[in-house]
């Protein structure tokens, strides 16, 4: 606003190729020491192998998935405050179709060692012969390939857009973005639950919750959050968009982070709620299930972790506009959000079905998928501009102050 | 009324009661000075001059507005609300009256409480579905929902009482062009009560930071 006064000093918007090379060695150092583990973990135990690296590849993709439907969010409300870290959030988007290659060992590999329905015995299953016409090994390779297709299309259109703006400074780009961004809510709510319903809901094929997509994307929306929150505060740390990502924008991260974990609780105290009071035994079997031995335990941990601690930490705002509290929030909100999808996949496995059982191979994945994930990802900085600024909204945007 | 140890006259109900009676009808009540207004023709001079004000020294200040100015709270120092802290606390009330609300309705089997038929809160028991007679789980969307009623009322309420609304009167409308504060001017206000408020200077004060026009004003 005019006679406002800032002290802005500029950031450079090209991240600096110095700091761009370290960052790739960092991840592709990660990469190696994780896919060499990874290879020896899969001639090892090849069960646990796939175990493990479907509870990363899971979280992995439901974060961009999460940062895939808050990008259109952002082009649709057509919000000012977050367009400095509007590229962060395009770019851990874009690199959703490396998630197809990432996806080829469970889909031709491990699909018979994870999922029951695949296994020869599931033709004696009743239950599972009634659900043949969706759960069948063709069908689900089919439906993967189709869901990373249509991520992928509106992944690039959005962010091929978006990065072009940068030179035209045009408000076309933007209208051709929100044209995509509109559909794109639609596609990405359907399919993101139609993946959580695939790859997680479907490794009990007997069970069955309708609110479990959504629980999963919500889950996986907190936790980009917490990603980007991270990215960013690394990103400051080492003098990059320091002056460009304020407190100001950081205050609304933690509101983001703050909500979905209200959002997430909602979701999972209903599944929970309704399954509880209609007490029918197929659907209790889910949380029986997790009521045994050290399960019990983690099954305590997720409400308090996943609600209680992050609605503490960041319900004041001060805590929101403290760096070093968003930071500590957002760590932990990614740990949850691993124990979450472990919580939801490893007890479907009859070897754990007694209680849980780490092993380095969980971390191996981890690596594995997030370092494939994050080399996509910081590739597209290597050339392109740190941030949208090319949007009609990035002096607002830059400006912007929490009333 | 006696007096104090002090010896000066306690308040009456009457000395307590009747400013605010008067000041809620607009009736004059004492005939002395509420401060000083200016008046700016734009958002941005209202929060340079009232940063310059807050700078010269002075804390008792308001502005009047026609539309939200951004960053007028920080440059004139408004405090922020309690508000928020207060809807909080309410809302866990709300939390806990569901909880209170549904164990004593549905699981307290002691004697009735005289006259709960009045209200319609007798105590019921009775078991349904095989479910018990309370379990937190069925009791989570009645405290959810009741917090947020809570917190609703305590938000709409509190911003009502911590504005000091509903009133009729304030002595700022005895300023001679305060009509336009609703249509394209811009006024700050700097009350008497202020420790360095000194009539003359202050006026000379607002005046130098670029008002088109300042005058006293009477609270009245």
């Amino acid at each position: 606003m005019a006679g406002h006064h800032h002290d802005h000093a500029v950031d450079s918007y090209q991240l600096d190729p110095g700091k761009w090379s370290t960052g790739r060695n960092v991840l592709a150092f990660i990469a190696l020491l994780s896919w060499a583990l990874l290879g020896f973990g899969y001639f090892n135990d090849h069960e646990r192998f796939f175990q493990s690296y479907l509870v990363a590849f899971c979280m992995g993709t439901f974060i961009i998935l999460g940062a895939t439907f808050f990008v259109y969010v952002q082009y649709l409300t057509g919000s000012a405050w977050s367009v400095p870290i509007r590229r962060i959030l395009e770019n851990i988007m874009v690199s959703i179709p490396i998630g197809a290659l990432l996806f080829i060992p469970i889909a031709f590999a491990g699909v018979d060692d994870l999922y029951k329905w695949a296994k020869p015995e599931a033709i004696s299953d009743a239950l599972i012969q009634a659900k043949k016409a969706f759960l069948n090994v063709g069908g689900f390779r089919l439906r993967a390939g189709i869901l990373f297709a249509l991520w992928s299309i509106w992944a690039f259109a959005i962010w091929t857009s978006s990065t072009k703006q940068d030179k035209t400074k045009s408000i076309e780009q933007m209208k051709t973005s929100s044209r995509w961004a509109a559909p794109g809510l639609l596609v990405v709510c359907l399919t993101g639950c139609l993946a959580a319903f695939e790859w997680i809901m479907s490794l009990d094929p007997h069970w069955y919750s309708t609110i479990f997509g959504l629980y999963c994307m919500a889950g996986g929306c907190v936790a980009m959050w917490a990603t980007v929150t991270l990215i960013s505060l690394g990103f400051r740390s080492n003098g990059v968009l320091a002056n460009t990502i304020t407190v100001e924008h950081y205050h609304d991260l933690g509101k983001w982070m703050f909500a979905l974990s209200v959002f997430w609780t909602y979701l999972a105290a209903s599944q929970y709620l309704l399954i509880w009071y209609a007490s029918i035994p197929e659907e209790t079997i889910y949380y029986k299930e997790r009521m045994h031995g050290s399960w019990a335990w983690v099954s305590v941990l997720l409400p308090i972790g996943r609600f209680v601690v992050p609605f503490a930490l960041l319900v004041g705002r001060s805590a929101k506009r403290n760096l070093k509290v968003l930071r500590i929030a957002a760590i932990w909100i990614l740990f949850m959000e691993f124990v979450d999808m472990y919580w939801m996949i490893m007890p479907n496995f009859h070897e754990y079905a007694h209680g849980f059982h780490l092993h380095w191979l969980d971390l191996a994945a981890l690596g594995g998928v997030f370092s494939v994930y994050g080399l996509v990802f910081w590739s597209r900085f290597k050339s392109n501009s740190l941030v949208v600024e090319g949007d009609m909204r990035f002096e607002q945007g830059l400006h912007f102050h929490q009333v | 009324m006696a007096n104090n140890h002090a010896g000066l006259p306690s308040p009456t109900l009457g000395d307590l009661v009747l400013p605010k009676l008067y000041s809620l009808f607009g009736i004059a009540n004492k005939d002395s000075l509420y401060g000083a207004v200016a008046e700016f023709e734009d958002g941005p001079q209202l929060v340079a001059a009232g940063a310059k004000v807050k700078e010269a020294g002075y804390t008792k200040l308001d502005a009047l507005s026609p539309f939200p100015v951004h960053g007028i709270d920080d440059a004139i120092g408004v405090p922020r609300s309690i508000l928020g802290f207060i809807v909080i606390c309410i809302a866990f009330c709300g939390t806990f009256a569901a909880f209170l609300l549904m164990w004593y309705t549905g699981a307290y089997s002691g004697p009735q409480i005289p006259g709960c038929e009045l209200v319609g809160l007798c105590s019921y028991p009775l078991v349904i579905g095989g479910k018990p007679l309370f379990h937190w789980v069925f009791g989570l969307p009645i405290m959810f929902e009741l917090s947020i009623l809570f917190a609703a009322f305590a938000s709409v309420i509190g911003m009502f009482a911590l504005n000091g609304l509903p009133r009729m009167h304030h002595p700022t409308f005895n300023y001679s062009g305060i009509h336009r504060a609703t249509d394209d001017r811009f006024m700050l206000v700097v009350e008497a009560s202020d420790p360095k408020f000194k009539a003359e200077e202050t006026l000379e004060l607002l005046r130098s930071l670029g008002a088109v026009h300042a005058e006293l004003v009477e609270d009245k």
